[in-house]
C-alpha cells in the first residue's frame, strides 16, 4: 500500500508538469419567463460529464480539456437547447446563458435524468440518508438532533448539550456505528471536536449508512457509518451565527472561505464557541432530598453540576481548483472542551458536585483532491491528520449533595463527606490521558468506462495513549500500563453500471488489520531502571459486501445491499476508560454480522403542485460476538460502579422495517414523516428476549411553511413543527411470562414536541430564527432513565456574506 | 438471647396482627391450597424462593432475581411446583439482590444493588406466590456505604441491618524526589472502612462510623492490606460488631497487585463497640488462614454464646473458626472442613445453623466436577460441637449444580431448607432435620434455561 501511494506521488509529479490546458464553462438557465431553473441537467456529452443547475439556476462545469464539446441542457417538463464550444487556451473561461420553453409532454413518460445530490445518494443501493444541514444551520438545533430525527436513527444522550452521546442505527448502537469526519475516523479528533461540537453550520451534509458501509469510508463498524461532509465551497463567503436560549445556552459560530480567483489561493476558516449551564428540572423516583436520618422526600430538582464549554476551530490554507489539484490544504484543527458530570452511568440519589472533564485536541491535517489524474477517469483523494489531545477527569471532592443542590447532613447533623473522598466511588481521581493520534486516508478510483469503475481504498489510524493520575504515587503511575492500537483497512470495490443507468451494483472486500500495544513496566532486575514489558496482539480479518441499485420505473427504485460486516474493538474498548466509568478488557474479540437490506423507492410523484416520496427498507443484522455495555454484566462485579465492554456470548438479531414519506406542496409547505419499527432479540433463559435498553419503535414527524414576502416584501418566513415518539423499552432483559415488579425497569413512553419558525430579511442575508423545545415540558430519556432538558427556548442570529 | 427472643416474639405477633388484618379483605394469595393458613398461628412460615436470572451467560444470575412465597406446608408437598422465573416477583435490583427475610419469614428486607437505585432499602410483606407488598418508606444507605452496598441483617430481631464499605489507599514515599521514581519505597496500605447500621423498623439511619485500618507493621510493610469487608455479625452480648475482611496483596516493589505466589495470612476479623461502632481493632486467627468475608450469604453466626465463623481461600481447606464471649479467636477450637469431609480443598459457599448446634453447609472442593457455570457444590450437615461434618448423600448432585451464589437456608426449628436446582434444571426444596439427619423431598422447583436458585428465606 505505501509503495502504491509513493507510486502515485511520483506520478503526479510528472503529471503536474504536462498539465494540458483546462477550461470552465459556466451560466445560468432560465425558463422562458426568466426565472431560474434548479436541478436543470447541463451535459457535455462527448465527455458523458454533467452537472445540475443550483437553486438559482447557475451551473459550472470546470476542467474541460481544450476542444470541441457539444452542451445538452435539458430539465423536466421542458424542451431541451444544445449548443457547441470550442476550449483553446485563449478561450477557456466561457459563459453560457440557456432559456429553455416549457414542453407540453406527458409527464409519465418523461425519464428523470437529473438527480439531486441527496437523491443520487439514496439511489445507489445502500440503506443511505443524506441529511441536509442547510436549514438546520439557520436555527438553533443540533446536529444530533437533525440526526435524531432521521429515519433508524436514534441518539442516546446522557442529558443536555455536550453530555455523552450514542448513535443507534437500527437498533446498533454505540461502538457498532463508526463516525468519519470527512472519512477522517472522528475518534481522531476527540470529543472536543465532535457532534456535539460542530455545529451544522460548519457542516455540508451528513451521510448516514445503515447496515453496509461503502469501501470508501474504509468502516469496521457491524451497525453502519455517519460521515460528516464538512463545507468544501470554494466560494467566496462569510457567515456567522449567535444563539441564546433556556439554561444560559450561548452558542456562536463563525465560517469563511476566500479563494483569489486567478491563483486559486484559497484560506478557509470556521470556529465555534458553545455554552450551556444545563441547569434543567429534573425529577423521578431518585430525585430526592435526604433528611439527616435517611428520609428521602421527591422533589424537582435543578441540575447543578452540569456545565458544558466548547471551542474549536480549524484554519485551512492551500489552492482549489487549480490544474494540479481541485483541492490542496493544509491546516491545523484546535479543540477545548470543559464537561462538569452531574452523575454516573446511572441517575442515583447521589448527585455529584465538582467532578469535570477537561479535554483538548491540537492537530494539523492535510487534503490532497484531484479528478482525472493523468488520465480520465482515475480519481486521487488523500488527507491525513496527526497530533495530540489530552483528557482529564477531575474529581476530588469529597463532599456529598443532595439533588436539593446542598450539602448533605448526615444523621449526626454534620455535613457529610464521602468516605471514597470523591464523587464517583471509584476514589479522587485527576487521571489524565495523553494521546498521540494519527490518521492518513487514501483513495484512488479509476473509472473504466462509464460502465465500470474500480475504488482501492486505505485507511490507517493509530492511537498512542499514556494514562496518569497525580492522585497516586508516581511508583503506581510508573507501573500503570499504557496502550497503542493501529488500525489498518484496504478495501477494494468495483462499481458497475449497466442496461442504460439502470442498474449499479457495487460490490466490495475489507482486509482489516489491527495490531495492539500494551505496554506494562517492570523493574530491571537491581531496581535502578524502568524497562517496558509490551504484549501485541496482531489480528485481522476479512469482510465483503455489495449494493446495487435497479430502476424498474423512472419513479421505482428497487434497493439492496448486504455485508459481512466486521467491527474491531475501539481503544476504549480494549483498554477501558475511568472517565466514562468502563474498564479495560484485552482479551475482547471483534463482533461480526450479517446485515441485509432491501427497500424501494417510490416517487417523486408529481401531481400539480403536490409531490409525493415513499422510501422503505427493511433490514436484518444477524451479529455474533457482539460487543455491548451490559447492564448487569459481570463486569460490574469487582468495581461496582464500573461498567466493562464485553463479547455477549448470543447471537443478537436484528430485523425490523423502517419507512420515510415526504409531501410537498408547491415548494413552500413541507411534511415528513418515518416509522422504525424492529426486534432486536437475543436469546436468554432459552426465551427470544429483547436486548435491553433498546429503543424499538420509534417516529418523527415534521411540518415546514414557508410564507414569502412576510410583513417586508421578498422576505420570507418558515415556520416548523417537529414531534418525535419513542416508544416504551425496558432497561434489563425481560422475566418470565406471569412476573410482577418489572415496571421498575420500564423507560415510558414518549412523545415531544418542538416548534421553530425563521425569517429571512429582503436582502437575504440576515435571518433570525426562534426556536421552542419540548413545548409540553414533558419528561423524556434517551438512555436508562437519564432525563433530558424540558422546555427550552432560542433565539438565533445569522448573518451572511457571499460572493464579496 | 432472653431480650431478643422476646423482641422476636413481638415481631412475630405484630406481623401476625398485620398480616390477617390486611389479608382478610384481600384477595386470595396466588399459590393454592393456602387458605389462610399462614395467618393463623406462629407455627406456619412463609417460605420465599429466590431464582437467580441468567444474564449473558448460564449461571451467573446477572438478570436478576425473581421471588415466589409458599407456605412452609407446600414447600414440603413435592407435588406442588414452584415457578418463580414465570410467576415471581421481580426484587428490584440491577443485579443479583442482596436479600433477607424476617426471622418469621412474613417480611423481605432488600438493599438495591447497583443501577440507579442502588442502596436504597425497602422491605416488603410476604403475601404468598408473587405478592409482595411495599410497606414503610424508602431509605438509601448509599451516600455512607456507595451504591452496590454489602450488608446483611444482624440477629437482634430483626431490628438492625448493617453495611460496610472499604476504600484502600497505598502510601509511598518519593524520598523528596517526586520525579525519580527508583528511589521510591512503598511503605503501607490504608483501608478506609465506613459502617452504617440501619433501622428496618422505622427505616432510617441509626448510625454510622468511619476509621482507618491498616495491618501490623510487618504485614502491611509487606504490602498485606484488608481490601474487602463484610457479613457483620453481633456477639452474643450484643456490645461488639464482628466484621469479616478479605486481605490482598501488593508487590512493595511496584504496587502493584501481587499475583505470585504469597503466604496467606491467618484470618482476620475486624471487632467494633456496638452501637457506638467505634474502637476498631483487628483479631487474628492462628487456626485457618484466608478471608472471612463470604460471598453473597451470611458468614457467620451466633451459638451457644460464641460467634462461629467459616473462612474461604484457607489453603488447609476451610475452617470453621470460632470467635469467643471474650472477643478473641478461640485457637483450641480446630474445626477443618478437609479433615471432617475427607476431602482436599474444601471451600464453603454458605452455611446455616439451627439453634441446637447443628448446621448445613454449602461447599465445593478439589474433587468437585467442572460444570457449565463452575465447580459442582454439595450441602453437608455439620455438628459445631462435635465438629463433625457428613456430605448429604439424599440430596442429588448434578455437575451443573453449583452453590457460589447460594444465600438462603430458612432454620424452622431443627429443621432447615435449602434449594436444589442444577443450572437450567428442575430441582426441589428439600428439608433436613438437622437433629436426625432425615432428609424430605419438597417442592418441585421449576427453572428456566441458564438461570439457578439461591435459596428461600
Amino acid at each position: 500500500m505505501k509503495r502504491l501511494i509513493n507510486i502515485i506521488f511520483l506520478v503526479l509529479g510528472l503529471y503536474v508538469q504536462g498539465q494540458e490546458t483546462l477550461g470552465t464553462l459556466t451560466g445560468t438557465v432560465r425558463d422562458a419567463t426568466g426565472n431560474p431553473l434548479a436541478y436543470a441537467s447541463v451535459l457535455i456529452e462527448n465527455l458523458k460529464l454533467g452537472v445540475l443547475t443550483n437553486d438559482k439556476g447557475v451551473y459550472t462545469i470546470n476542467k474541460l480539456p481544450s476542444g470541441n464539446h457539444r452542451v445538452l441542457v435539458s430539465f423536466l417538463g421542458y424542451g431541451s437547447r444544445s449548443m457547441t464550444i470550442d476550449v483553446n487556451k485563449n478561450h477557456n473561461d466561457i459563459k453560457i446563458d440557456f432559456t429553455l420553453k416549457e414542453s407540453l409532454e406527458n409527464l409519465d413518460e418523461v425519464t428523470v435524468s437529473g438527480k439531486t445530490e441527496k437523491t443520487a445518494l439514496e439511489t445507489k443501493g445502500y440503506a443511505v440518508n443524506s441529511i441536509d444541514t442547510k436549514e438546520a444551520g439557520l436555527r438553533s438545533i443540533q446536529t444530533n438532533e437533525l440526526l435524531n430525527a432521521t429515519v433508524g436513527v436514534k441518539i442516546r444522550q446522557n442529558g443536555g448539550l455536550g453530555s455523552n452521546v450514542q448513535y443507534s442505527l437500527n437498533g446498533l448502537s454505540g461502538r457498532s456505528v463508526s463516525l468519519f469526519i470527512d472519512g477522517i475516523p472522528i475518534s481522531i479528533y476527540g470529543s472536543s471536536f465532535s457532534l456535539n461540537s460542530i455545529p451544522p453550520s460548519m457542516i455540508k451534509n451528513i451521510e448516514v449508512y445503515k447496515g453496509v458501509v461503502p469501501a470508501h469510508l474504509s468502516s469496521d463498524a457491524v451497525g453502519g457509518a455517519i460521515n460528516i461532509v464538512l463545507h468544501k465551497g470554494s466560494k467566496n463567503n462569510l457567515s456567522a451565527s449567535a444563539s441564546y436560549g433556556s439554561f444560559n445556552t450561548f452558542q456562536t459560530n463563525f465560517n469563511g472561505t476566500y479563494r483569489l480567483i486567478k491563483s486559486g489561493f484559497t484560506i478557509k476558516a470556521s470556529a465555534f464557541h458553545n455554552y450551556s449551564d444545563n441547569d434543567y428540572k429534573i425529577w423521578g423516583r431518585t430525585i430526592v432530598d435526604i433528611a439527616p436520618n435517611g428520609v428521602q422526600t421527591p422533589i424537582v430538582a435543578r441540575r447543578f453540576n452540569d456545565a458544558y464549554r466548547s471551542a474549536g476551530g480549524m484554519a485551512q490554507i492551500g489552492f482549489t481548483n487549480v490544474n494540479w489539484a481541485d483541492q490542496f490544504l493544509v491546516g491545523v484543527t484546535a479543540s477545548d472542551e470543559y464537561n462538569e458530570v452531574q452523575h454516573g452511568t446511572f441517575v442515583t440519589i447521589s448527585p455529584y458536585n465538582g467532578r469535570f472533564l477537561e479535554s483538548d485536541a491540537l492537530l494539523g491535517n492535510i487534503a490532497y483532491q484531484k479528478k482525472d489524474l493523468f488520465t480520465q477517469g482515475l480519481d486521487l483523494n488523500i488527507s491525513g491528520v496527526y497530533g495530540k489531545r489530552n483528557r482529564t477527569i477531575n474529581d476530588t471532592v469529597a463532599q456529598a449533595y443532595t439533588w436539593a443542590g446542598k450539602r448533605l447532613v448526615g444523621f449526626d447533623g454534620e455535613y457529610h463527606e464521602y468516605t471514597w473522598g470523591s464523587q464517583s466511588e471509584n476514589g479522587p481521581t485527576l487521571a489524565k490521558i495523553v494521546r498521540n493520534v494519527s490518521s492518513i486516508r487514501s483513495g484512488l478510483s479509476y473509472k473504466i468506462n462509464h460502465n465500470h469503475k474500480i475504488l482501492l481504498n486505505h485507511v490507517y489510524s493509530g492511537v498512542d495513549r499514556e494514562d496518569s493520575d497525580e492522585m497516586v504515587s508516581l511508583l503506581e503511575n510508573t507501573f500503570q500500563q499504557t496502550s497503542d492500537l493501529y488500525k489498518n483497512i484496504v478495501s477494494l470495490s468495483y462499481e458497475l453500471n449497466a442496461f442504460d443507468n439502470k442498474f449499479k451494483i457495487n460490490a466490495f472486500g475489507k482486509h482489516y488489520i489491527q495490531k495492539v500495544l500494551n505496554t506494562q513496566p517492570v523493574f530491571n532486575d537491581d531496581n535502578t531502571q524502568v524497562i517496558n514489558e509490551v504484549y501485541r496482539s496482531d489480528k485481522d480479518y476479512t469482510g465483503y459486501g455489495f449494493a446495487a441499485s435497479y430502476i424498474l420505473l423512472p419513479t421505482v427504485t428497487l434497493l439492496t445491499s448486504a455485508e459481512k460486516a466486521i467491527r474491531l474493538p475501539s481503544e476504549n474498548e480494549v483498554f477501558g476508560d475511568a472517565g466514562d466509568n468502563l474498564l479495560p478488557n484485552l482479551t475482547i474479540q471483534p463482533e461480526t454480522s450479517n446485515n441485509l437490506n432491501i427497500g424501494f423507492r417510490l416517487g417523486k410523484f408529481n401531481l400539480n403542485k403536490h409531490g409525493f416520496t415513499l422510501a422503505s427498507n427493511f433490514f436484518a443484522r444477524n451479529i455474533e460476538n457482539r460487543i455491548g455495555l451490559p447492564v448487569n454484566a459481570d463486569g460490574l462485579r469487582e468495581s461496582d460502579e464500573f461498567v466493562q465492554y464485553t463479547n455477549l456470548g448470543n447471537t443478537a438479531e436484528s430485523k425490523g422495517i423502517e419507512a420515510e414519506f415526504l409531501y410537498t406542496y408547491n415548494t413552500n409547505f413541507g411534511f415528513n414523516f418515518n416509522i422504525t419499527r424492529m426486534s432486536l432479540t437475543t436469546v436468554n433463559s432459552g426465551i427470544e428476549t429483547n436486548v435491553p435498553n433498546v429503543p424499538l419503535f420509534t417516529m418523527n414527524g415534521g411540518l415546514r411553511y414557508s410564507v414569502k414576502d412576510f410583513i417586508q416584501t421578498k422576505s420570507t418566513i418558515n415556520l416548523f413543527y417537529n414531534t418525535y415518539y419513542t416508544d416504551e423499552f425496558a432497561f434489563k432483559f425481560a422475566a418470565g411470562t406471569n412476573t410482577t415488579g418489572e415496571e421498575e425497569f420500564f423507560i415510558p413512553e414518549q412523545l415531544s414536541h418542538d416548534f421553530g419558525l425563521s425569517y429571512t430579511f429582503p436582502k437575504r442575508n440576515f435571518v433570525v430564527s426562534l426556536d421552542v423545545k419540548n413545548i409540553f415540558d414533558q419528561a423524556i430519556y434517551d438512555n436508562l432513565s437519564v432525563q433530558k432538558p424540558g422546555r427550552a427556548f432560542y433565539l438565533k442570529l445569522n448573518y451572511t456574506i457571499n460572493n464579496f | 438471647m432472653k431480650q431478643s427472643f422476646l423482641n422476636f416474639k413481638i415481631v412475630v405477633i405484630l406481623l401476625t396482627i398485620g398480616l390477617t388484618t390486611s389479608c382478610s379483605n384481600d384477595d386470595e394469595p396466588i399459590a393454592p391450597d393456602t387458605d389462610g393458613d399462614a395467618g393463623s398461628g406462629v407455627d406456619s412460615r412463609w417460605i420465599t424462593v429466590a431464582g437467580a436470572k441468567m444474564g449473558d451467560s448460564p449461571g451467573d444470575g446477572n438478570g436478576g432475581t425473581l421471588i415466589y412465597s409458599v407456605t412452609s406446608e407446600d414447600a414440603k408437598d413435592p407435588t406442588v411446583q414452584i415457578d418463580p422465573f414465570n410467576n415471581g416477583f421481580v426484587a428490584p435490583s440491577n443485579r443479583t439482590a442482596r436479600l433477607q427475610a424476617s426471622e418469621d419469614g412474613h417480611t423481605v428486607f432488600n438493599i438495591s444493588y447497583a443501577g440507579d437505585t442502588g442502596g436504597n432499602y425497602t422491605k416488603y410483606t410476604v403475601e404468598g406466590g408473587g405478592s409482595f407488598v411495599q410497606t414503610g418508606s424508602e431509605i438509601s444507605i448509599a451516600p455512607y456505604v456507595g451504591t452496590a452496598p454489602r450488608w446483611i441483617k444482624l440477629f437482634d430481631g430483626d431490628k438492625t441491618g448493617a453495611a460496610v464499605y472499604v476504600s484502600t489507599e497505598h502510601q509511598v514515599d518519593d524520598n523528596d524526589t517526586p520525579d525519580d521514581v527508583t528511589d521510591d519505597t512503598y511503605l503501607y496500605t490504608n483501608s478506609t472502612i465506613g459502617v452504617v447500621t440501619l433501622d428496618l423498623v422505622d427505616s432510617q439511619i441509626n448510625n454510622f462510623q468511619e476509621h482507618v485500618i491498616t495491618l501490623s507493621e510487618e504485614e502491611s510493610a509487606a504490602g498485606y492490606y484488608i481490601s474487602r469487608i463484610d457479613m457483620p455479625v453481633l456477639n452474643a452480648t450484643g456490645d461488639k460488631l464482628y466484621i469479616g475482611a478479605r486481605v490482598s496483596k501488593v508487590d512493595p516493589s511496584t504496587v502493584e497487585s501481587d499475583s505470585g505466589d504469597y503466604e496467606i495470612l491467618g484470618s482476620k476479623t475486624i471487632v467494633l463497640d456496638y452501637p457506638s461502632l467505634l474502637n476498631p481493632s483487628v483479631i487474628t486467627s492462628t487456626v485457618g488462614n484466608g478471608n472471612t468475608n463470604g460471598y453473597r450469604s451470611i458468614n457467620a453466626f451466633l451459638y451457644d454464646g460464641s460467634v462461629y465463623q467459616a473462612n474461604q481461600g484457607d489453603p488447609e481447606g476451610s475452617h470453621i473458626l470460632k470467635i469467643d464471649a471474650d472477643n478473641e479467636y478461640d485457637d483450641s477450637y480446630d474445626f477443618n472442613l478437609d479433615d471432617a469431609l475427607g476431602v482436599e480443598g474444601a471451600y464453603i459457599l454458605a452455611w446455616r445453623p439451627a439453634a441446637n448446634g447443628k448446621a448445613i453447609l454449602a461447599y465445593r472442593h478439589e474433587g468437585s466436577e467442572e460444570g457449565l457455570a463452575g465447580a459442582q457444590g454439595f450441602f453437608a450437615l455439620v455438628d459445631l460441637n462435635s465438629k463433625t461434618a457428613t456430605k448429604i448423600d439424599a440430596i442429588p448432585y448434578d455437575p451443573d449444580f453449583y452453590l457460589f451464589q447460594y444465600q438462603g437456608f430458612v432454620v424452622d426449628g431443627t429443621e432447615i431448607y435449602v434449594t436444589q436446582a442444577p443450572v437450567g434444571q428442575n430441582g426441589n426444596i428439600y428439608i433436613i432435620d438437622t437433629e436426625t439427619g432425615e432428609v424430605t423431598k419438597g417442592a418441585q422447583l421449576v427453572n428456566a434455561e441458564g438461570s439457578h436458585f439461591i435459596g428461600v428465606f
